[in-house]
């Protein structure tokens, strides 16, 4: 199947979730909640301290860094997890295989389709209410900005990635609802979502900036605010995609040995 | 009803034997929701370190108000949360006319046969960060306060299991209401802080129209002799409340749409 063709995977996935509308509103009602919640957090503990900026970083910044590290960057990666595991667990995935398709790449074409529709009918809008309500601060020079682009970009393959190896595991566990709730784990702490890592422990900020969850949330949101230098910013995209590289290769070996042990569990 | 009461330790006991059926995968599941909470915590845990205090909460107060949030949710949603999220795939698929047909109350067949053991890793970790932090803080025990510990407990679960069951109820009306659930879990993730945090109008609804400040922020507040927002003395009445309000309200619900239940399967 050629390349251009999983464009329509990425429509019809769009396309899927128009089709509830009930859920759009629900969904976005409760990530704004969600979202008030997280900047609750800053407004109470930035009011408490004694200076108005603490590590340099002002309320204003947290609440972009709020916006950015979770609805933005750390979209919800539980829907592929399901998908992989519901795919193996009933038996479906062997449809996908007979199909003259590569199927890490319809799931990535699928999925780029379902966050493209986040993105405009949830994220937007609550990025619009927060803006409005408490206030964005932009990208702190226009490299910083563009910059941001390319680790976002990074940061969704880097999702994607870790989460579809979770979700192939399912060939070997039969069951992907512990996966998801490891890597759910994993990713609460050390992709700096919640808490970004210059309010971490000297010591877990080291181990947590080096690991590759870090560029998912911390890292395109620390470059937005300008928490790296340009030298840095390079440095640490360079490192990033290294990390995609080395997580793509364990993928493309995983699906390898995935598809010779297939053991179909439907009828 | 005496046949009933017979009928519920089977019921949990046919579904709990399906779950033995895998034990590491349960046990697994078990283990990576405990360590889900528990990165969580953690990640709350270095905000209120890193800066003293939230909200006027110390860690060891913001401890006792996650586990007994954590406590009262998986309680009350071990009666009735996987239950009711497939409330509406059961109603479009016309699974709940055989369900309506059995000689037993729908709720109860539908809680019972369901009952979810899955929980028992939140309420491992609840139950032991709770043992921690009342270790840590400064709470005159006494036999009022033990009961009122437990009776909002059981108050909070009742809110959660009402809340739930209103939502899958509303399936059986509108065909489809997981969605629903988006809401209860965005207000449910505020629940875990001090309620004084939020702006007036979200403590208005943590009170009143989702009443999920009485599962954990409000009662913890009312044992911690901390101030209370717009209820004042009466949090600690209005706490004991809440839970079987919730539940009136909440049969109140699951009859009428009984009532108006007319079924989307074929």
């Amino acid at each position: 199947m050629r390349a251009p063709a999983y464009a329509n995977f990425t429509v019809n996935a769009f396309q899927t979730r128009l089709a509830y509308r009930n859920a759009v509103w629900a969904g976005a009602f409760g990530d704004l909640v969600f979202m008030f919640a997280r900047i609750a957090i800053w407004v109470s503990v930035y009011g408490a301290a004694s200076g108005a900026t603490v590590e340099g970083f002002s309320l204003p910044d947290m609440i972009t860094y709020a916006l950015l590290a979770g609805p933005v960057l750390y979209w919800d990666f539980s829907r592929l997890v399901n998908e992989v595991g519901n795919a193996v667990q009933t038996g479906d995935v062997a449809v996908y295989l007979l199909k003259p398709l590569h199927y890490p790449a319809y799931l990535l074409a699928s999925h780029i389709g379902h966050f493209l529709f986040e993105l405009l009918l949830i994220v937007l809008p609550i990025a619009v209410i927060v803006c409005l309500t408490y206030g964005l601060v932009p990208p702190v020079s226009p490299f910083h900005g563009l910059a941001f682009l390319a680790f976002w970009l990074l940061s969704f393959a880097m999702l994607f990635t870790l989460a579809t190896l979770a979700g192939l595991l399912a060939f070997w566990l039969m069951t992907v609802f512990a996966l998801e709730w490891f890597l759910m784990s994993i990713m609460t702490l050390l992709s700096g979502g919640l808490v970004p890592l210059w309010l971490f422990p000297d010591w877990l900020a080291a181990i947590a900036g080096h690991l590759p969850f870090a560029w998912v949330s911390y890292y395109p949101a620390a470059v937005y605010l300008g928490k790296l230098d340009p030298g840095q910013t390079l440095l640490y995209f360079a490192i990033g995609c290294v990390w995609l590289l080395a997580l793509l290769t364990a993928l493309g070996w995983l699906w390898a040995q995935a598809r010779h042990r297939l053991i179909v569990q439907g009828g | 009803m005496n046949r009933t009461l017979r009928l519920i330790p089977h019921l949990i006991a046919i579904f709990v034997r399906t779950k033995f059926e895998y034990p590491g995968a349960m046990l697994l599941a078990w283990f990576s929701q405990a360590t889900s909470y528990g990165a969580m915590y953690t990640a709350i845990a270095l905000i209120v370190t890193r800066f003293g205090m939230l909200g006027g909460w110390t860690w060891s107060e913001m401890a006792l108000l996650l586990s007994f949030h954590l406590l009262a949710y998986s309680t009350g949603a071990s009666f009735s949360f996987t239950q009711f999220r497939v409330m509406e795939d059961m109603v479009r698929l016309g699974t709940m006319d055989a369900v309506l047909v059995k000689p037993i109350s729908p709720w109860t067949y539908l809680v019972f046969s369901g009952l979810n053991i899955g929980y028992t890793g939140h309420i491992i970790l609840a139950v032991g960060l709770m043992a921690w932090s009342v270790t840590q803080i400064d709470l005159a025990w006494s036999l009022p306060v033990a009961l009122f510990f437990l009776a909002t407990l059981v108050s909070g679960a009742l809110v959660v299991c009402a809340l739930m069951t209103m939502i899958g109820a509303t399936a059986l009306v509108w065909v489809r209401s997981r969605h629903l659930y988006s809401i209860f879990f965005g207000f449910w993730e505020l629940a875990r802080y001090p309620i004084t945090i939020f702006p007036v109008p979200i403590q208005l609804m943590l009170i009143t129209i989702v009443p999920l400040g009485f599962i954990s922020t409000v009662p913890v507040a009312v044992l911690l002799g901390k101030p209370v927002p717009l209820l004042g003395d009466w949090a600690g009445l209005a706490c004991l409340l809440a839970g079987p309000i919730m539940v009136l309200i909440a049969m109140l619900h699951w009859r009428w749409c009984l009532r108006n239940y007319q079924g989307a399967g074929g």
